[in-house]
């Protein structure tokens, strides 16, 4: 028998559709239960025995809910004691269109089958069927439906009732119209509550209830869940007349709750506002320009500690309502120290959405043949993005790029379209392509234009060239590198006068030679800005034939370079700075460990050795002096991995160690790199390119002091010399370690240093080397100011010609403001490829139980380094699906309690480190408390077997 | 349009019937043939019926759409004809000899239905100047068997009749942009006024005689004809001569006349029909294009 079913739809256009749908009726649709001999199913769902004990029923008997009971009281329904349930089609339907989740909990049910839930499609059912009424809305119509269809069960099991004692249906309903309506045709009906707390033997059931008459839940999807965004024009007004502020949004990478506006003021003051909350955040996406409005002080907030992670992955928009307020009261009760707070806003309006397409992968929705996926971006300041697509399938578990098309006001999340596909997550390719979109570093090959101006091979130097520059090929020049380095852009030597003073030349590859002003490789270069090294893959900023080979200063070859060469005694006191563009023939390329042996094997006598040994002796005097300045030795941990010549997977990681060549190469350039600041910043002082590391604020240090403290140990900050010293005295007793723990703690309250246009600015002073110019000189292969630099010193000792926008201040800013950008993002890239390959690595390890140390402490985590493998990572101690344990923060120490035990900064902890891959998504590593032991928070050490099973986490 | 090759003896048979008031098919002068009205016929339309005139079936349907108002007339919507001649109805239809009947055909079905008096066009508009409906008209010869004006014009006053259009209403927002919302009931829906919807009536001079509702044959005999369009108060809206041939104006006069007095007379019991049909509501047998 057929039908029709009729609805009208809005079209993506605007226009209206009107759809009508075949329906089918069957008369073969069967009821589901054991007792039916009527019905010819071949495995009956329903028991016969059907009794739960019941005040209210003491007969045996089926339930049937309707949609807002499933809805609301899933989590009771899910209980074991709730049995033989028949699910109509019309609830089933709804349920999915009303809250995925608990749709699919609800198909979970269905699936077990001690649960006896029975699907009875109704809506199919020749006798179920209803049709629509006039005047009736969809809601009355599916009550209707569900009554027709309990009307039909109780009538068609009397009729199979002979043998057993009186099997009835139960209909179950919160809606007092319908429960009446029900009752009225003479049905069984109870609210949903009434018949829980009936049930005898099972009084914990009733504490499961959820609230009912929660109007909230009735929401739909078309609810407003965020604020108008204004009109331009208003903004505009806004802003002039002050009540706005504008500013580039920046979300938080712990907190998806919270974001700053950084606010660029009149010069040097520019403010950050605060912004807290859904509502507050209003749609605004990561580098969007925004209008902000300050909320009056009273509600101001202090930035809250804890590390919110928008994990909804499966819920609909409706359910996280709910959890989110949660969350966000959470945020505020961290509100109360007043002095913490700070300036808080809200956005009222977008002025530029800064929206590219995002890298990530797709989270396939729990509805199967739905085309709305919710796709999480790889970098966690981008909100989930939802889109549709039908070929989710396929897109499971590949990277894909995506880009936001729009924000609704009523959606939760922002509406996009695939892009493309990036290859298969986890591939190495996949993600060091991911890495390198993520932090927009250009990485194509060089374009034919760029390569036309390279010069033509064979190479070599030319008279005229030899000419115009200082032979000094016979000096023995060396070059000290690490091992595997084929960019190599100084050389250094160092030889005795016949004054008996000391000569000493640093030798940098003449980039700026081969790389013209202008044309196609300079402006290639320029936005580039520098080479990327990722680990075991590095990105050029000039073609190959100039890094790798013609500018790279390799032994026993003539090279083109830029000297600078000093006059000194013995004392390192310059005597004498000169500066010229030479030919050099380096005699030998040395790595680190090579350049150490040289130095410390006594029976090397050759003139290399001893070129070494005299550098080595000046650079040691130079680092004295240059730390008695007040010069900071800070630390980072590096790590190195051990490759696999073939798979190229990591199969070892250690922490880079230091030798004293690396300080001895390291000195002489900080040296040239002085030097040549103070001669082109003398030569034109408003356009020199320098680099400068502003002093941090002192409110930086506040964690540092802190966790000092905590230690009885004093930390001065005062002045870079107070901090470099009392950093020296810090050590405590039978915690070797600690120095470097402060150290690490130090580089990270420092500011990031950068580039910029002497003549835009009046501050020049380079905090961390304690100089008071500083600009960037020695690597011109890798760093395009460093090409900016030797075009400005080439100009200054007339060596070559200049060009207009060498002498250009807004040019030379505006170049700045780029190099800065890439040079912070290749930062950001390499830190990420670091963090893949150490994923790698312990893919292929297993788990691991390490000792590491508390480095900070946040509201709900404590975030531990591993010093072995320079790793740090965040132990959690709440868990949304579970009860956490008994946290208490105290902002002071700061300090956390969990249960008994209290964490500080610096404690030493055992973790066990595994990689969860269960989130394929996001792989991370995970860290799990082993000691201290701390009952329901810490784990059980695992077994270090790398293939052993892996034992179900807590987190 | 489709001609038949009518004898000679064949033609003085016929003309001497008329001129005696008694068609070869036994009617009078001014009587129709046996008309079929089904309405409802196409679910996917929101309007829609099908009328048989005697041999020749006429399909109509009815698409509602939101358009863009006129901007000479912001505060009204407006229909929009497409005919179809398919090649079922007569060979020569084949390819696209149906072309230029199905213009001329929508054509004057423009001039004769677009237009405030007959249709209520401001009833259609949504918002004055952004949003208002269109009626996507689109009638389908099925068969030709003569007078398709006539047989067009009832199907699309029938089909106008039953026309469901979803009501919507306007939401605006704070900032003043407008968005459509739809109501999610499915009986919830507007029904157009055909009151003044006229229905065509075509005469033809056949002898000293004006007949209606002419087979092909007596139209070969036919020396030219005459469309009328008329409300059922006998107001005529609109005529036009079709094909070759002269009319002196007196017979235009009786023709006119003559047109009217048909028209109105064809008005009444088609309204009551289709009020009746539309009053049995869900119980209806619908016949469809099988029966």
């Amino acid at each position: 028998m057929l039908k029709s079913k009729t609805f009208v739809k809005k079209t993506r256009a605007g226009g209206v559709m009107k759809i009508v749908r075949e329906h089918y009726l069957r008369d073969d649709i069967w009821c589901g239960s054991e007792i039916c001999a009527e019905c010819k199913q071949e495995s009956a769902v329903l028991q016969t025995d059907a009794s739960i004990e019941s005040d209210l029923c003491s007969y045996p008997h089926y339930v049937i809910p309707d949609t807002n009971v499933v809805l609301h009281q899933i989590d009771v329904l899910e209980d074991p004691v709730i049995r033989n349930v028949i699910i109509l089609q019309t609830v089933l339907q709804e349920v999915r269109h009303r809250s995925a989740p608990v749709y699919k909990r609800l198909k979970d049910i269905i699936h077990e089958q001690e649960k006896h839930f029975y699907t009875f499609t109704n809506e199919h059912h020749r006798e179920t069927f209803i049709e629509r009424e006039p005047g009736e809305s969809a809601n009355d119509s599916n009550d209707r439906a569900i009554r027709v269809a309990a009307k039909w069960y109780s009538q068609h099991l009397k009729k199979a009732e002979s043998e057993a004692d009186g099997l009835k249906v139960v209909l179950l309903t919160n809606d007092q119209g319908n429960k009446q309506k029900a009752e009225e045709s003479g049905l069984l009906v109870y609210r949903f509550e009434e018949y829980i707390k009936s049930l005898l033997g099972n009084p914990e059931l009733v504490d499961r209830l959820a609230l009912s008459n929660d109007d909230k839940h009735d929401i739909t999807s078309s609810k407003v869940l965020f604020p108008e965004h204004l009109h331009l024009s208003r903004i505009q007004a806004g802003i002039k007349s002050g009540t706005f502020l504008q500013g580039t949004f920046r979300a938080s990478r712990d907190n998806y709750l919270e974001a700053t506006v950084f606010v660029q003021g009149e010069g040097e003051d520019s403010t950050e506002v605060l912004i807290q909350g859904l509502q507050n955040l209003n749609r605004a996406v990561y580098q969007d320009l925004v209008a902000v409005q300050l909320l009056p002080r009273s509600q101001w907030v202090a930035p809250s500690s804890v590390v919110l992670q928008d994990e909804g992955a499966a819920k609909d928009d409706n359910e996280e309502d709910k959890e989110e307020e949660d969350e966000e009261k959470s945020l505020r009760i961290s509100a109360a120290a007043e002095a913490a707070r700070k300036p808080t806003g809200q956005i009222v309006g977008i002025i530029k959405r800064n929206w590219r397409p995002f890298c990530g992968m797709l989270n396939l929705s729990q509805i199967k043949e739905s085309t709305r996926h919710l796709f999480t971006p790889a970098d966690r300041r981008i909100p989930r993005i939802r889109i549709e697509t039908r070929q989710a399938s396929t897109l499971a578990g590949q990277r894909i790029m995506v880009a936001i098309d729009g924000w609704p006001k009523h959606s939760r999340y922002p509406n996009g379209h695939f892009v493309r596909s990036l290859g298969n997550a986890g591939d190495k390719e996949t993600e060091q392509e991911v890495l390198l979109l993520e932090h927009d570093i250009p990485h194509q090959a060089f374009s034919q234009a760029v390569l036309s101006f390279l010069p033509k091979m064979p190479w070599a130097i030319t008279p005229e060239d030899m000419g115009r520059r200082e032979d000094l090929r016979l000096l023995t020049v060396c070059s000290v590198d690490p091992p595997g380095c084929t960019d190599i852009d100084d050389a250094l030597h160092c030889r005795e006068l016949d004054n008996g003073n000391l000569e000493v030349g640093v030798h940098i590859a003449d980039v700026s030679h081969f790389i013209r002003p202008g044309n196609a490789m300079d402006k290639e270069a320029a936005s580039r800005g520098t080479t990327v090294y990722l680990c075991g893959k590095r990105i050029d900023m000039v073609p190959e034939l100039l890094s790798s080979n013609l500018c790279s200063l390799r032994s026993n070859v003539e090279r083109l370079a830029f000297s600078c060469i000093w006059e000194m005694n013995h004392k390192a006191e310059i005597i004498k700075t000169r500066f010229t563009k030479s030919v050099i023939k380096s005699k030998a390329s040395l790595t680190y460990a090579e350049a150490q042996m040289m130095i410390d094997d006594s029976t090397k006598n050759d003139d290399i050795t001893k070129s070494l040994r005299g550098l080595n002796k000046l650079a040691k005097v130079l680092k004295r002096k240059r730390i008695e300045k007040g010069a900071l030795t800070l630390s980072s941990l590096e790590v190195r991995f051990h490759i696999d010549s073939e798979t190229h997977d990591p199969i070892d990681l250690q922490t880079k160690e230091l030798m004293e060549t690396n300080s001895m190469v390291e000195e002489f350039m900080l040296l040239a790199n002085i030097s040549v600041a103070r001669k082109i910043y003398d030569e034109f002082p408003d356009c020199a390119m320098l680099r400068k590391h502003p002093a941090p604020p002192p409110s930086n240090y506040d964690i540092l002091l802190k966790a000092a403290k905590s230690k009885d140990v004093e930390i001065h900050t005062d002045s870079a010399k107070a901090l470099a010293d009392s950093l020296d005295v810090a050590r405590v007793d039978g915690f070797p370690y600690f120095n470097t723990l402060l150290r690490i703690l130090a580089t990270r309250c420092m500011m990031q240093a950068v580039y910029f246009c002497s003549g835009m600015d009046s501050d020049f002073h380079h905090y961390g080397l304690a100089s008071a110019i500083y600009t960037h000189f020695t690597s011109p292969i890798r760093r395009y100011a460093d090409i900016i630099v030797h075009r400005l010193l080439a100009v200054a000792i007339a060596a070559d010609s200049t060009y207009p926008d060498l002498m250009d201040k807004q040019k030379q800013s505006a170049l700045s403001i780029n190099l800065n950008y890439r040079h912070k993002m290749s930062q950001y890239a390499q830190r990420a490829s670091v963090a893949f390959h150490t994923q790698l690595f312990f893919k292929s390890r297993g788990i691991l139980n390490e000792e590491g140390f508390v480095l900070f402490v946040r509201k709900n985590a404590i975030i531990v380094l591993i010093p072995k493998f320079g790793l740090e990572g965040t132990v959690f101690f709440d868990a949304k699906d579970k009860a956490g344990p008994n946290l208490h923060f105290d902002e002071e120490g700061p300090t956390l309690k969990v249960e008994q035990h209290t964490f500080h900064i610096f404690d030493m902890v055992k973790v066990t480190i595994s990689l969860d891959a269960s989130n394929i998504q996001h792989q991370k590593i995970r860290m799990s408390l082993i000691e201290p032991v701390i009952s329901g928070v810490s784990v059980p050490a695992p077994d270090v077997e790398p293939l052993a099973k892996k034992p179900k986490l807590d987190r | 349009m489709a001609t038949v090759k009518v004898s000679e003896a064949e033609k003085v048979y016929i003309l001497h019937g008329i001129r005696d008031d008694l068609r070869v098919d036994g009617r009078g002068c001014e009587d129709y043939r046996h008309v079929e009205i089904e309405t409802d016929v196409v679910s996917n339309t929101d309007g829609s019926a099908k009328v048989t005139l005697g041999d020749t079936a006429v399909l109509v349907g009815i698409k509602a759409d939101i358009g863009k108002p006129r901007p000479m007339v912001p505060n009204e919507g407006y229909l929009e004809f497409f005919v179809d001649c398919s090649a079922n109805a007569t060979p020569e239809f084949e390819g696209r000899g149906g072309e230029e009947l199905g213009t001329e055909l929508s054509n004057t079905l423009y001039k004769v239905f677009n237009n405030k008096h007959s249709v209520d066009l401001k009833s259609l508009c949504i918002s004055a100047g952004e949003h208002c409906w269109v009626l996507y008209v689109d009638v389908l010869l099925l068969q030709c068997d003569g007078n398709l004006y006539d047989a067009i014009s009832v199907a699309i006053k029938a089909a106008l009749f039953n026309t469901k259009i979803p009501k919507v209403h306007i939401s605006a927002d704070e900032e003043g942009a407008k968005e459509i919302e739809l109501s999610d009931d499915p009986y919830d829906c507007m029904r157009l006024d055909v009151e003044n919807v006229p229905c065509i009536v075509t005469l033809c001079k056949v002898g000293h005689r004006h007949v209606v509702d002419v087979t092909l044959q007596e139209k070969a005999c036919s020396v030219a004809s005459l469309i009328i369009s008329v409300t059922h108060t006998g107001t005529v809206t609109c005529t036009r001569k079709l094909g070759g041939g002269s009319l002196d104006p007196e017979s235009i006069f009786e023709m006119t006349e003559a047109g009217k007095r048909v028209g109105k007379a064809l008005h009444a019991p088609l309204m009551k029909l289709l009020r009746q049909e539309e009053s049995l509501g869900k119980t209806r047998q619908k016949v469809g294009f099988l029966g």
